[in-house]
């Protein structure tokens, strides 16, 4: 058989993208300086901007892979976050059942969530779609509200302060930086497992072009589904950690757009469907909101939202593909996807 | 022999406009079918009914003895209908081997066993130079290349090539002539739509001609150069056969 005459490769160099699934010295190093911020004795006023970068990035990386991953851009996450702290929750509060088989639970109805959502907007692309998972969430958000024989109302639900390795409630701040650093690991080992997968390939085929996706036989609709069902499971399991911190939760938080935005923003600054982009986007981000709260909140009420967001247009306008691509180009020389 | 691929008496309308009337025609397995007929006669809707990204409005489709009218365009892949996008629809953000990996994945389930099935695909029609490279910054000439690819890359029984040689510089017609020619003796069927009428001409062992949705000839090139329906409704006063 012959081929198709080969033109010789033209005199402009043609980028070459870098393989996937390999973890590089540069996430080995952001590992073992979390893992020494955990150990060490973190400043007590940082520790809780530590521990909530670890739980952010998780929560972002879980995001992206709706989000960054297949293109599935939700507004709408917060919604997994809250069925996630509210079956944990509600499951140890009423029934007496720990928090460690609790969280599992969360995430199966999380993840049901997920896919109910993704099956309603089975038609809609781009705004229509973004607006709907908006939607999904403040329907959510309402039903919380007002089902308080379930949820406790705009009460919320609280977690009895009584430390036990049972009732995944501890004394010691250090004890929760390592549970949210062993959730944000899971989460970022799942991520490239997916990434070095055919399933994480089908995401990406779905995004990039879902009739070539199809013609391909992928099944673009069970692609969808299951994306945003892992994604919203990853999520709801995020929610119950911070339930088990926070000890408390009403719905006006949990279910918020405030903390649906946040996750989507953490991954579009770091940088959209690579691993590395909402784990740096926490890293970033999650300090500079609550440092800024904690020292401008109290002497000019709402300047801390004002150079916050002015940190973000930068961002947005200079590093179009968030801190993951201007690192990349850094190190190479060369854009990345 | 049974027919590989069936069309019975299908239609397809969009509101008022029918753009597919009354099509019939069977494809044995080995033939490279050429499908022609002025720009709207209804070619790639035709592609899209067979490829199941639409279901048509009336008619049959059987693939091999089997009735798959209605079926999505993703069991279609599965079952070996392969096809090409007139406007190639790469994935952007991938590189080149990712894209035709993502079809390999079709007939091999591993990571690595796709690659190679892809590494040799990319090899097949010139483009291995690259296989690193993002999707994004291909020529058109190269992407109809890629279109190639993934499609082959499928291990398909049927492949549908649609407008293939549009964009591409004359040497390139006739390398890809050469190689569309060839894919009938690799078990490969082919129904192609193109517009480089002498290399459609030069190779097809068949050609079925439509015009306005309807089915006007069929045929050996030859003697559809020669239809006086043909002629009139396509070729223009004459035809000369490159």
């Amino acid at each position: 058989m012959s081929s198709i005459v080969t033109t010789t490769v033209s005199e402009r160099r043609i980028p070459v993208l870098p393989e996937r699934g390999r973890i590089s010295w540069f996430e080995l190093a952001l590992l073992a300086i979390s893992l020494a911020l955990v150990v060490s004795g973190i400043a007590p006023s940082l520790r809780d901007v530590i521990l909530l970068s670890f739980l952010f990035a998780g929560l972002a990386l879980a995001w992206n892979i709706a989000g960054g991953y297949a293109g599935l851009i939700s507004f709408g996450h917060s919604a997994f976050f809250g069925v996630g702290a509210y079956t944990s929750t509600i499951l140890l509060t009423r029934y007496g059942i720990s928090p460690w088989i609790g969280i599992w639970a969360g995430a199966v109805i999380a993840a049901l969530f997920g896919a109910v959502l993704a099956l309603i907007c089975a038609r809609l692309r781009g705004p229509f779609f973004i607006l709907s998972t908006l939607a999904f969430a403040e329907v959510v958000r309402i039903i919380a509200l007002n089902w308080a024989s379930l949820t406790g109302g705009p009460e919320g639900l609280s977690i009895p302060p009584m430390s036990s390795l049972s009732g995944m409630v501890f004394a010691s701040k250090e004890t929760y930086a390592a549970l949210m650093l062993g959730y944000l690991v899971f989460v970022y080992a799942i991520t490239k497992g997916l990434e070095a997968s055919r399933y994480g390939y089908y995401l990406f085929a779905i995004r990039d072009n879902e009739d070539a996706a199809s013609a391909a036989g992928v099944n673009p609709l069970l692609g969808r589904a299951l994306a945003m069902a892992l994604s919203a499971a990853l999520t709801g399991i995020g929610g119950s950690l911070f339930a088990q911190y926070f000890l408390y939760l009403d719905p006006t938080y949990v279910i918020s757009p405030e903390l649906s935005f946040q996750f989507a923003l953490l991954p579009a600054v770091g940088g959209l469907g690579t691993a590395i982009g909402p784990v740096l986007g926490s890293f970033l981000i999650t300090p500079l909101s609550e440092l800024l709260r904690s020292y401008l909140g109290n002497a000019a009420a709402g300047l801390h939202l004002v150079i916050y967001s002015f940190g973000l247009i930068i961002v947005m306008l200079y590093f179009p593909a968030g801190l993951a691509g201007a690192l990349n180009k850094l190190k190479r020389g060369r854009p990345v996807p | 022999m049974s027919a590989l691929l069936e069309v019975r008496h299908v239609s397809r309308s969009f509101r008022t406009t029918l753009a597919v009337n009354d099509v019939s025609f069977a494809v044995q397995p080995g033939e490279l079918l050429g499908l022609i007929g002025p720009n709207g006669a209804g070619k790639s809707t035709l592609f899209t009914l067979i490829a199941g990204v639409l279901p048509p409005s009336s008619g049959q489709i059987l693939f091999e003895g089997k009735p798959v009218t209605g079926w999505k365009a993703h069991d279609m892949a599965r079952i070996g209908v392969a096809r090409t996008f007139q406007i190639p629809k790469p994935y952007r953000q991938l590189s080149v081997i990712e894209n035709v990996m993502l079809s390999a994945f079709l007939r091999e389930k591993s990571i690595a066993g796709s690659r190679k099935l892809a590494e040799a695909t990319l090899a097949d029609v010139g483009l291995a130079d690259y296989a690193g490279s993002p999707a994004s910054a291909l020529t058109v000439g190269l992407l109809k290349r890629l279109e190639v690819a993934r499609a082959l890359a499928m291990r398909p029984k049927l492949v549908l090539f649609d407008e293939i040689m549009a964009g591409l510089t004359p040497t390139e017609v006739g390398a890809m002539t050469k190689f569309v020619a060839e894919l009938p003796a690799r078990g490969i069927t082919v129904i192609w739509v193109e517009h480089v009428l002498y290399a459609i001409m030069k190779t097809a062992t068949r050609m079925v001609v439509i015009n306005r949705g309807k089915q006007i000839a069929e045929g050996t090139p030859a003697l559809m150069a020669r239809d006086p329906a043909v002629v009139k409704a396509y070729l223009g006063e004459e035809m000369i056969l490159a």
